[in-house]
């Protein structure tokens, strides 16, 4: 059984002029047993929207979200309360993800607490573990979040989305908000808790070259759908989708060598709005190869080799 | 670019109360050159920025050095004449291009005000600005206020607004950060081609090794108020010389790495200001640091390819 199911999930939000924002508009994935799925994008392509709405935090406009089976769609609160014991969420700033006035023992420990699982001693001393396991010590228990760095808070909310041992993490730009040194200690930590664990995660991240590192497959969002989904190596050395090869040529690469030699795959223009999405496909008004057809027929998703992908022209 | 550097920065020091943020930076940028200052939060990149503007905020004072532009220093004139230089002389681009622009009024009257004319009287000159920042449709655009843009387009209505008066120097911190990278592509390439074009000489502030690598010619590499690291592009990045370059560039990962493999990670944390010590300021974290390097500061100094290093191992990182 997948870890995660997500099929023709649809989550749209009322609109100011009358039209719902289609944040995200028929998206499928599964992520298997221990597997990484990146999901990459730019702003506004519905990539936040999907990871909320598989822990849980919002709720589908249509379409199915399975953790583990359990459907989260239109269920109970006490499922949704089961559920979110089996999927784990870390957020893209560590700051407002803590609670400035419980101490890190109390933070981490509250999973644990509020569900029953352990107190007292006991509750401490797995504390004290979980700390150590992303690479803090014990006795920083009794410390305030404020008292630690943006790369250590992050830690703590890692430590704090382990504490129940979740067979699901969903990181939401996890290491975006941290400086270039302590973004690497943050992607050393995730790598290696998943090899210890073997928890599954979807790794939400807008930048490319993070994704290709911790990830095992890859979904390329645009507009509240995926035009691309595929295996890592697959998509980084063949990728099909004009979307996802003009992303991978705008992504700079800190090798002035590398970089200057690189074909430019200039996109025009700027982002639809989601609320007005364009006919046909939603990537034509920007895509340099687009011919008629790509402006009145939407593109079906079907399997190109390794890779599914959704475009008249691969 | 053998011209007369368009903007130098002479043994810059600031100061916020008794503590340093920034000590000793200098530097020259030619015209149509672009020179980097990249470093991770507090180094000081964005202070510098904002005193070669002498936009820095009140708690902060200048405490050493000079800033020539054209050979003139402006560390000391007075503020009437500063405003002068300002827009016309030297022009400054933000991360945030919609906090910079001004909601209520028109992006046409915002460019005319760079040249400090009702929009009547230069249209067509904002217009073929427009064109050349790569604005689609200017003659609709040129009415419409900053909300009706993307972040994109706002972008380059700032950098058109920057450049029109023809600046010598154009100062940008961050500004690609807030965009999305199809945009941020876009908006490097068109500062690099303005800046050849035009001969603007300018300073780029980013935290983004991939940035660098893209647009400078030069860059400096700046670690807790200080220079690390300076010399031309090419060269840093293939033969990092200073330590903290060098594990700087290999805790980035790259589309040509070895996914889930060890990133290289810098232990500890950057001191803050007030815990800055006599030696070099990164030696607590540095795998090469002695008892020299804890107790004396390395100069700053040529290594004899182009690039200043200050670091008394740089010889033996080569």
């Amino acid at each position: 059984m997948n870890t995660l199911e997500i099929t023709g999930l649809k989550v749209h939000f009322p609109g100011r002029g009358g039209a719902p924002v289609r944040a995200v508009d028929g998206v499928s994935l599964s992520i298997a047993p221990g597997e990484t799925l990146g999901l990459v994008g730019e702003s506004g392509c519905g990539k936040s929207t999907v990871s909320n709405a598989t822990v849980g935090l919002l709720s589908p406009t249509e379409g199915s979200v399975k953790v583990l089976g359990t459907e989260l769609a239109g269920a109970s609160r006490e499922t949704l309360r089961a559920i979110r014991a089996k999927a784990q969420m870390v957020f893209q700033d560590p700051v407002t993800s803590l609670n400035p006035r419980m101490t890190i023992g109390e933070a981490v420990g509250e999973p644990l607490l509020v569900r029953g699982l352990a107190r007292g001693a006991a509750l401490r001393e797995q504390v004290g573990a979980l700390l150590e396991e992303v690479g803090l010590r014990a006795d920083h228990a009794s410390r305030y979040p404020h008292q630690f760095s943006g790369g250590q808070r992050q830690r703590i909310v890692i430590a704090r989305a382990l504490a129940l041992r979740p067979a699901l993490l969903v990181c939401d730009e996890p290491v975006s908000a941290l400086d270039v040194s302590v973004r690497a200690q943050i992607l050393n930590l995730l790598v290696e808790l998943q090899a210890r664990h073997g928890m599954s995660t979807l790794f939400v991240s807008h930048d490319l070259a993070v994704v290709r590192h911790v990830c095992d497959r890859v979904a390329v969002m645009y507009l509240g759908r995926i035009v691309e989904l595929a295996p890592r190596d697959e998509l980084y050395s063949e990728p099909r989708h004009p979307y996802t090869k003009a992303l991978l040529a705008a992504v700079p690469e800190p090798d002035p060598v590398t970089q200057r030699a690189k074909p430019r795959v200039p996109l025009e223009g700027e982002i639809p709005s989601p609320a007005n999405p364009p006919p046909g496909c939603r990537f034509h008004t920007r895509c340099p190869l687009a011919i008629d057809r790509c402006r009145v027929e939407e593109p079906a998703w079907r399997p190109v080799g390794a890779a599914m992908v959704a475009c008249h022209l691969v | 670019m053998s011209d007369a550097p368009a903007l130098v920065v002479e043994n810059l020091s600031l100061a916020i109360g008794p503590a340093g943020l920034v000590d000793g930076v200098g530097f020259q940028v030619a015209p149509g050159e672009v020179m980097a200052i990249v470093g991770e939060s507090g180094c000081g990149k964005s202070v510098t920025a904002q005193a070669i503007m002498r936009l820095l905020p009140d708690a902060i004072r200048q405490t050493g050095g000079r800033i020539l532009l054209g050979g003139r220093d402006i560390s000391a004139i007075p503020e009437r004449a500063m405003r002068a230089v300002r827009g016309q002389l030297m022009s400054m681009i933000f991360q945030e291009p919609q906090a910079a622009l001004d909601p209520l009024t028109t992006v046409g009257s915002q460019i005319a005000e760079a040249l400090r004319q009702p929009l009547g009287r230069v249209r067509g000159e904002v217009l073929r600005m427009l064109r050349d920042v790569g604005i689609s449709d200017p003659e609709r655009r040129i009415d419409q206020h900053p909300f009706e843009l993307s972040g994109g387009m706002c972008q380059r209505i700032m950098i058109a607004s920057a450049l029109i008066s023809r600046p010598a120097v154009l100062i940008a911190d961050e500004p690609t950060t807030a965009l999305d990278v199809t945009i941020q592509a876009q908006i490097l390439d068109l500062l690099r081609r303005l800046a050849i074009e035009r001969q603007t000489a300018v300073v780029l502030i980013t935290h983004d090794m991939g940035v660098v690598a893209d647009i400078a010619d030069r860059v400096a590499v700046m670690y807790a108020g200080r220079i690390a690291e300076a010399g031309p592009t090419a060269e840093i990045f293939a033969a990092p010389r200073h330590p903290y370059t060098a594990l700087l560039l290999a805790s980035i990962p790259r589309l040509s790495d070895v996914p889930k493999s060890k990133l290289a990670v810098i232990e500890g944390r950057v001191p803050s200001p007030s815990e800055y010590g006599p030696g070099c300021r990164f030696a607590s974290r540095c795998p090469r640091a002695d008892a020299r390097c804890a107790a004396e500061t390395p100069p700053l100094r040529p290594l004899g390819d182009g690039r200043l290093t200050a670091c008394f191992h740089a010889e033996a990182m080569a």
